[in-house]
């Protein structure tokens, strides 16, 4: 019997089999469809435009170590033109980011690419490790994702860049789907398959591995040898979306494509148009000017029961209460810095001064 | 949201309710002692049955008169029979139950024989009806109960067709069609269903995802035959019980037909609802959601001159009532339930985890299951349909083979262009079913396994196929109505290739005909990269 052949080149030996598609293929045309599907991807949405400022969302994980290596790869090969950034978050969770951000700190030398490290305590004037101290390990990832998605607009906005790309892979996007399913989560299941979000006030925030499978993601860093961390978080892995991550994987070792399908299930439905009519506008918080469905913003909420020292007033609907019971606002309460969309024209110098310096990394 | 660590704080996951509320005492009747707690809600025996009844009837109620959502006040004047699809599985025991008696038992058949006639909505609370009580007549002048047999796809599964009938003969006043699954593959079943028989049948290569099909001389073989053929030919064990569902679907969707059924009941209840919602997003279905709730079936044409077609609606009154509940009427009503058989390996398919893991979430979070259901039942389709699907007969979106070649490159040659939309592997001149299905049973047929084949150890087992033991053929057997659908006036509901568009007015113009007539060398060069042997 004749040794069995790449499935796409039909002339090399193959060394892997695609979870996306099932064919056998060699490690050559594994780099070749991997990196022009996301090109694909990306020019189908047109989600850039020659000249844009682009950050990368980096955690130093493995979606954003091979993110950064691709939109370096394809910028330069097909001629994007697009300025590229590393933007990192840094939770400050003693012994969880500091081997991530090293690895951050080793691909903004590899690609050459400005990095900026932005930190909870420099933004919140509160670590994570300060959160927990405060809150328990009970709620904290409540504290870190709603930080979190601000402080990256937040960085993207000091860097002056028009766009924010997350290494959210097809996984991430088909978990999020079911889940929001299973909580009834109509307002996020509605948007959670797009490729781009942008709304009035934030910037355009996009996920180029939308259909691109966590599994592949893996073979390419491997197979590439890029390094990457995988710690899971110290403090708290997100429960309900383990729920729906066993499951899916449950999924995919059932029939492989599931992931794809549901992601195309995601795309084929819309919310009904009264459901929708009933939904909380945006506004921005009056506080802190971010994007908001209330008065104030998530974060801000957090951040005031944080320092008034009542943790809950952000998460339950009785911790509210009792905040607002609690009397008005300290005029002297530390608050998060003003957010202002930062855009940088692609000829025209920056609209106001950037207060926050990149990082230059280790080697200064 | 809680977010904590499961394993070091067991309650990390949901603050678990009390399972009592506050007290012991109805919360109906407030004066009897509970006996039964629904999600978090006591009740007592006597106050259980008016309010299951209450969810049954308002879930069906408003759904019976021809325009929906009419006023609750109105009367029900349904405009045709009623069938009953009946699995004798809990939920469509106590279905039965509900029906028989709600609008059967203690009443009178309606007056006026003979044919069922529409009625026009302005008579259905006019002067005729002035002088009798409709709540003493019964709603539907005929009701039928059907079932469906899938013994045969199984080896070794029994057939409990003789249990059911005794079942439903014990309510006198349903009729009982008994059906078998291989029925989706009979001739005589489809004229026996009033519809335009058709003189050959078409094959198509599972191999090939583009699906092509040819006329097919293989009408020597039974119909259970061809199922058996059809079944082993699936690409993964999920495609296993999901096409038994589609194919029990349309079976029952043409009998409600055939009976002049203007209602076709299902006994799915919250549960299963909220499980086939899961599963079908699962399976790529997210299209047809809406259709898993509540579904208005238009048979495609006929054929038969002159024969005007009435739709089918499809309701699931139970879609409000969780399986304890059904489970505890049938036990307090002293119901038999025959029970279905699990069909083997369906564990490891998407239904089946999908089916553990709702039921093992709703045993600690009853809420979840309506959770799902509300939130689906806030969604509708993105698209405008392209067309409605030639296997499952519901609607079906365009694009889906440009959306398949866009996100995955399957071929080197994909890479020399962008994607312009020319389906995956087509060939020239071969008419091919894919174009013609919705993305869930393209998916269904040519999505694979992780894992070999179905026939393996952890999918369902099913019986060698009998057309040659020796001759592993990709040709498959298509149901009746898509070959139905096919020679006659099918709608494409993929985009097609600008280029190619004289092919596809051909198909659309029903004249597949001239496309398939190939003799047999031409169909053995057209397939035969597609044939593990020459035998066929």
């Amino acid at each position: 019997m004749p040794p069995k052949l790449c499935a796409l080149c039909n002339t090399s030996r193959p060394i892997l089999k695609r979870p996306k598609t099932g064919q056998q293929i060699c490690k050559s045309c594994f780099f070749l469809v991997f990196e022009t599907e996301v090109h694909n991807t990306i020019t189908e949405s047109q989600l850039f435009q020659s000249g844009d400022r682009v950050a990368i969302g980096a955690s130093g994980g493995k979606d954003s170590t091979v993110l950064a290596h691709i939109m370096k790869t394809l910028n330069d090969r097909y001629n994007y033109g697009l300025d590229l950034f590393l933007l990192s978050i840094d939770e400050g969770i003693t012994g969880y980011r500091d081997d991530s951000l090293e690895t951050v700190k080793q691909n903004q030398k590899e690609y050459n690419l400005p990095l900026k490290i932005l930190s909870y305590s420099e933004l919140y004037g509160w670590t994570m490790d300060d959160i927990v101290a405060q809150v328990g390990r009970k709620n904290n990832c409540t504290f870190c994702g709603v930080f979190r998605r601000q402080a990256l607009d937040r960085g993207a906005a000091m860097l002056g860049v028009d766009h924010i790309v997350t290494g959210h892979n097809a996984d991430d996007v088909a978990e999020t789907v079911l889940m929001n399913i299973m909580r009834g989560d109509i307002a996020r299941l509605g948007r959670c398959t797009a490729i781009c979000t942008q709304g009035e006030d934030t910037i355009k925030r996009s996920k180029p591995f939308k259909y691109t499978y966590e599994k592949e993601i893996v073979m390419y860093a491997y197979f590439k040898k890029l390094t990457y961390f995988s710690t899971e978080c110290i403090y708290s892995p997100d429960a309900y979306r383990g729920h729906a991550r066993t499951f899916l994987k449950d999924l995919e070792a059932a029939r492989p494509s599931a992931i794809i399908d549901i992601i195309h299930s995601g795309e084929a439905f819309e919310i009904r148009d009264e459901v929708k009519r009933g939904q909380k506008l945006q506004q921005t918080c009056k506080r802190c000017g971010y994007m908001s469905s209330n008065d104030l913003c998530k974060a801000c909420t957090l951040l005031e029961g944080l320092e008034r020292g009542m943790a809950n007033a952000g998460i339950t609907d009785k911790g509210v209460k009792q905040l607002n019971a609690a009397g008005p606002t300290p005029d002297n309460l530390r608050t998060i810095p003003f957010f202002q969309m930062n855009t940088v024209g692609n000829s025209g110098p920056s609209p106001s001064p950037n207060p926050w310096p990149l990082d230059s990394g280790p080697s200064g | 949201m809680s977010c904590e660590n499961p394993t070091t704080d067991p309650d990390a996951l949901m603050n678990r309710r009390p399972k009592f509320d506050k007290a012991k005492t109805c919360i109906k009747c407030k004066i009897a002692e509970g006996n039964i707690v629904i999600r978090h809600a006591v009740y007592c025996k006597d106050c259980f049955f008016p309010l299951l009844k209450t969810k049954f009837k308002r879930s069906l109620e408003p759904f019976v008169n021809r325009l929906p959502n009419g006023p609750r006040k109105k009367a029900l004047n349904p405009s045709g029979n009623l069938l009953i699809g009946f699995s004798g599985g809990l939920g469509s025991t106590v279905l039965l139950d509900l029906v028989h008696k709600s609008y059967f038992s203690h009443r009178k058949p309606r007056e006026s024989g003979g044919e069922v006639e529409a009625v026009p909505e302005q008579q259905e609370t006019g002067a005729g009806d002035r002088y009798r009580d409709p709540r003493q007549e019964r709603v539907w002048k005929k009701a039928a109960v059907c079932y469906v047999e899938v013994a045969g796809a199984f080896p070794g599964m029994k057939d409990r067709t003789e249990d059911i009938q005794r079942i439903v003969e014990s309510y006198d006043d349903f009729e009982f069609v008994p059906l078998k699954i291989e029925d989706a593959f009979n001739g005589e079943w489809w004229e026996s269903v009033d519809q335009c028989p058709s003189s050959s049948l078409l094959n198509f290569d599972i191999s090939n995802e583009e699906l092509p099909f040819f006329q097919s001389d293989s009408t020597r073989l039974t119909p259970l035959e061809r199922l058996h053929t059809y079944l082993s030919r699936l690409p993964s064990p999920t495609a296993i019980p999901s096409t038994i569902r589609t194919l029990t679907r349309l079976l029952l969707l043409y009998t409600a037909h055939s009976t002049s059924s203007s209602h076709l009941l299902l006994g799915t209840s919250l549960t299963s609802l909220s499980i086939s919602l899961i599963a079908s997003v699962a399976m790529g279905g997210g299209f047809g959601v809406s259709e898993e709730v509540q579904e208005e079936w238009i048979p495609p044409r006929s054929g038969i001159e002159g024969r005007k077609e009435v739709g089918v609606r499809v309701v699931r009154p139970l879609r409000d009532v969780v399986n304890k509940e059904c489970a505890t009427w049938a036990w307090w009503n002293g119901l038999t339930v025959v029970g279905q058989e699990t069909v083997p390996g369906f564990k490891q398919t998407i239904g089946g985890l999908t089916k553990d893991f709702i039921i093992g979430l709703e045993r600690d979070y009853p809420s979840t299951v309506s959770a799902i259901a509300r939130t689906c039942g806030k969604l509708t389709p993105k698209d405008e349909a392209g067309g409605q699907c030639v296997m499952c007969q519901r609607p079906a979106q365009r694009g889906m083979e440009i959306w398949k070649q866009r996100i995955s490159v399957r071929s080197l040659a994909d890479l020399e262009e962008a994607p312009s939309g020319i389906p995956i592997g087509t060939q020239e001149n071969q008419p091919s079913l894919s174009p013609y299905l919705c993305y869930a049973c393209h998916a269904t047929m040519t999505s694979k396994s992780s894992r070999a084949n179905p026939s393996s150890t952890n999918g369902p087992k099913l019986p060698t196929s009998t057309s040659d033991s020796k001759t592993v053929s990709n040709l498959v057997p298509l149901p009746v109505w898509v070959t139905a659908r096919l020679f006659g006036p099918a709608d494409k509901v993929q985009a097609e290739d600008p280029s190619r568009e004289g092919s596809g007015d051909a198909l659309r113009d029903g004249e597949v005909w001239r496309n398939v007539e190939l003799g047999r060398e031409e169909m053995r060069t057209a397939v035969k990269d597609f044939l593990l042997d020459q035998d066929e």
